[in-house]
């Protein structure tokens, strides 16, 4: 038949011998310099070189996973000599993570925005921040009608604070968006990103009813001595230039058990984060008993992401 | 002349249009059923879960915890103890029938708190909570004796409302976990009982101008 002459090459077994050739090629070239030049050390170099060559997060084996995050351990030792624990923790079954934002309990007071970005290791330099508070007066619905860059004592007479963030959406439109399938929703419906298979294109930023992500336009710096050392794969572990990231729920956090860091962080008990499929949950008690919404529901979007009012 | 109806070839169309119909119904009828989304997914899930087998990791339940003396949605829970946050606690042992031995007992006597709690016109006093009988306890209007580590349910004789919340999971919050053993804060956790308002404060940070 056809298909036996066809067998000599095809595009996979071509590009999967390059970048064989490409590995062991950089194995061999890196080993035989020794000398500290304009790379850095040579084995950060390797390790680097190597990391090109990794798969999409989801079509890795454990062993794949197991091994790239050894090589981020060890990039991280070597680069910026700080011990980090990258992990890869799957998703718990029978989870469906929910928040709830109650609207009459937040005063505006921002200690989640400065949380967020400690835990998450967000960049100083542009201040990239998840989340954002917005004051609105009474009797407004939507944050468009909203301040979100106040600056003053709080809460303020007549106000109230509405906080907005990534909405993990059920049916996300960022995820169609993507060309490159570097988004995807986890079956604990949290909505993540593949860092390494993001190309920047900013379609999914675009696709975002709710202004959700966040881009690094530049080569993001955080203070040695306050980066998170527990980092997640999907969460808050190092990005570069040219990356989309997002809130996660905290994934680092939340798939071990924890609140995210914003609802820990929360004075006035305004947030509340659980799972949706327990009947026993707190956020089951919120959408069962209280007075809720979403924000753009006719969108279709379906946010995991309610606001009540007391 | 007319041309005979021909019945016959339309029993051979019939089939063609029920499986046609069923070709452009089958797909309508799927994206209905994805439709429904989230909160079909929770209307499903009633069944109980595991506590701990959620997680599988080891969570462990803080030290200083009470159960709570109420049940949420079924189950039991614990909140903050009190009383090994008030740093002069056993009460009586300065409020006796004994003459005043301490040194500096003007200086440790309660002039610093301020009651900023209840209506404008009648403020509370201090035995509206505390027993002046035991000083070591709360007592509720009806005159029954309140342990200060359950003192949500003396909040809860006026703020049923919010204790109802709180018991249920919309009010308060959680102690670092949502998974495993149920611990919430105590009211007197976030709040302060002799002036439960929140202070007006500078927010912690600022958010810059996007575009």
């Amino acid at each position: 038949m056809d298909s036996d002459k066809k067998k000599k090459i095809n595009r996979r077994t071509f590009l999967k011998g390059t970048a064989s050739t490409a590995i062991a090629g950089s194995a061999v070239v890196t080993a035989g310099c020794k000398a500290k030049g304009l790379l850095g050390s040579s084995e950060a170099f390797a390790l680097e070189f190597q990391e090109y060559f990794k798969k999409h997060y989801r079509l890795m084996t454990k062993a794949e996973r197991e091994g790239t995050v050894a090589r981020l351990e060890k990039l991280a030792r070597l680069k910026q000599n700080i011990t980090i624990n990258v992990d890869t923790t799957e998703p718990v079954e029978k989870v469906l993570y929910g928040y709830a934002f109650n609207v009459t309990r937040c005063e505006g007071y921002m200690e989640c925005v400065e949380a967020c970005v400690k835990e998450n290791n967000l960049d100083r330099k542009s201040n990239t921040q998840y989340i954002r508070i917005f004051e609105m007066e009474h009797g407004q619905m939507s944050p468009d009608q909203g301040d979100g860059k106040y600056f003053h004592m709080v809460p303020a007479e007549g106000h109230f604070y509405m906080g907005v963030q990534c909405f993990q959406c059920q049916n996300p439109p960022c995820v169609k968006a993507c060309p490159t399938k570097a988004t995807w929703m986890e079956p604990d419906g949290i909505v993540v990103v593949d860092y390494d298979w993001c190309i920047g294109c900013r379609y999914c930023m675009a696709a975002c009813p709710y202004w959700g992500r966040r881009f690094n336009w530049n080569q993001p710096e955080i203070p040695k001595e306050e980066i998170t050392k527990e980092q997640h794969y999907l969460g808050n572990r190092k990005r570069v230039k040219g990356m989309m990231e997002k809130c996660t729920f905290c994934i680092q956090r939340s798939r071990k058990g924890k609140l995210t860091a914003c609802a820990e962080a929360c004075p006035t008990g305004a947030r509340v984060f659980g799972n949706l499929l327990d009947p026993d949950s707190e956020i089951r008690f919120v959408l069962e008993n209280k007075k809720v919404y979403r924000l753009k529901e006719d969108l279709g979007t379906d946010p995991k992401f309610w606001y009540f009012i007391d | 002349m007319k041309r005979p109806t021909s019945r016959k070839s339309l029993f051979c169309i019939l089939p063609f249009c029920i499986i046609l119909g069923l070709l452009v119904l089958f797909p309508v009828l799927v994206a209905f059923s994805n439709q429904q989304g989230v909160a079909s997914k929770v209307k499903k899930a009633t069944q109980k879960l595991d506590k701990q087998g959620q997680v599988k990791i080891s969570i462990p339940v803080p030290k200083n915890i009470v159960k709570v003396n109420e049940e949420y949605q079924g189950g039991v829970f614990f909140t903050e103890a009190r009383k090994t946050e008030i740093k002069r606690f056993r009460c009586s042992s300065c409020h006796n029938n004994k003459k005043v031995t301490i040194l500096n007992a003007a200086d440790i006597s309660h002039a610093d708190i301020q009651v900023i709690h209840g209506d404008k016109g009648k403020p509370l006093a201090c035995d509206t909570c505390h027993s002046q009988d035991d000083r070591d306890f709360l007592v509720t209007s009806k005159g029954s004796k309140i342990d200060l580590d359950h003192v949500y349910d003396m909040c809860g004789q006026c703020h049923f409302r919010q204790k109802k919340d709180w018991i249920g999971g919309a009010h308060g919050k959680r102690v670092t976990y949502w998974a495993g053993e149920r611990v919430v804060k105590n009211c007197t956790s976030c709040h302060n009982p002799h002036s439960p308002r929140f202070e007006k404060r500078w927010p912690q940070t600022y958010s810059v101008p996007h575009n």
